[in-house]
């Protein structure tokens, strides 16, 4: 026999309310950070050996300096185009929220490139098999056998793939005699530093930093440091609902 | 007591040494690659220099089509267990010394290869 007066129930349901509340907040702790899971470096079934990785530490990371950008476009003779529809660009820094998403707190610029994703789209869409994985998990493009179809661009979801509209020797002044150009026609993106690595060198952006921001190593070697990093920290990866695996973390 | 002190002073310094050196050999084991890929040689070429007038082209093709998939494993092994990177930049460390080593003889031969569309020639090199 329930018999409340208007009273009691605005009591009643206040203190439910007030309850419910509480109870949401202790769910939905943690803001949206959404710690990177341990899947995103866990090892590809099949495929053994090094998968290279990299992690920006975008706390450590200066506003306004851009070295480890020009470090990577001088290494890699990336023609400063002037034309900003022609922009080519191997780095660049980007808004947080625009990168990351809403779940990054910060709106500073950060260090963005391409994500070397272990499913990568764009290796999906091109039709010449000019980008492709590598065994050590670099998404290289052969620039021999680039038509310049674009398709790569249009498929990449971050957009980190950049065509020569012109010829990229025009707007280089002074081109760096360790690593060849590229020609009108083709696309280019960030290597991880292959070229580098394979002379036991870290890459350019790594060595740039004047911070150390940024981490670089093997994501299957659990004792290296990138691994430690990872384990021991909240990291974001760029859209990771779209399943492509990005090889780039971000400790916001 | 002078003495004791002077010695806790010369083991203290001592073990900062010591430390300072295993943390520089910690950050040089660092490296990423410990390049296991071949070194540049340059000492001997690839093949014998009459095999290499003739067929030069047919390895640069073979090296061009190859080189970039391999990826880390783009090595060419001679038949006598010689190893190389498969790059121009191993023939030019050594034939990059003459800078006129492949314009002489197409500019002779009326042949106009498109490696130096990307790649930085000889010429080009102050």
């Amino acid at each position: 026999m329930m018999h409340n007066d208007r009273r009691e129930f605005i009591r009643k349901a206040g203190i439910g309310m007030l309850a419910g509340m509480g109870a949401a907040s202790g769910i939905l702790t943690g803001g949206g950070f959404e710690r990177t899971t341990s899947a995103a470096w866990a090892a590809v079934p099949g495929e053994h050996g090094r998968r290279w990785g990299m992690l920006i530490d975008t706390r450590r990371c200066r506003e306004g300096c851009t070295l480890c950008i020009e470090s990577c476009h001088h290494t890699h003779n990336v023609p400063a185009v002037k034309s900003p529809d022609e922009t080519v660009e191997w780095m660049h820094k980007e808004d947080g929220r625009e990168l990351l998403g809403s779940l990054c707190s910060s709106t500073a610029a950060l260090p963005a490139l391409c994500n070397h994703c272990v499913e990568p789209s764009c290796a999906r869409a091109c039709p010449t098999d000019s980008i492709f994985r590598r065994t050590d998990g670099i998404v290289a493009i052969d620039y021999h056998r680039c038509v310049g179809c674009r398709s790569c661009m249009q498929s990449c979801p971050y957009g980190e793939v950049s065509f020569n509209w012109s010829d990229p020797r025009a707007s280089l002044k002074n081109p760096s005699l360790d690593y060849p150009t590229r020609q009108r026609g083709v696309v280019e993106k960030c290597n991880f530093c292959s070229d580098r690595l394979v002379r036991g060198k870290k890459p350019s952006c790594v060595e740039a930093c004047p911070e150390g921001a940024i981490s670089f190593g093997n994501l299957n070697d659990p004792s290296s440091e990138i691994r430690k990093l990872l384990e021991s920290s909240e990291t974001l990866q760029r859209k990771p609902e779209l399943g492509t695996r990005p090889s780039v973390f971000y400790i916001i | 007591m002078r003495k004791k002190n002077i010695l806790i002073i010369g083991l203290l310094a001592a073990l900062l040494v010591v430390l300072v050196s295993s943390f520089r050999a910690g950050a040089e084991s660092e490296s990423p690659a410990e390049a296991d890929a071949a070194r540049v040689d340059s000492s001997a070429c690839v093949y014998p220099k009459e095999y290499m007038q003739t067929h030069h082209m047919q390895v640069l093709e073979d090296w061009k089509n190859t080189a970039a998939h391999e990826g880390p494993d783009a090595v060419h092994e001679t038949a006598d267990g010689r190893k190389f990177q498969k790059n121009l930049s191993t023939c030019l460390a050594c034939h990059g010394s003459n800078r006129y080593f492949c314009f002489s003889c197409h500019a002779y031969a009326n042949v106009t290869p498109n490696c130096w569309n990307c790649h930085i020639s000889p010429l080009d090199t102050p």
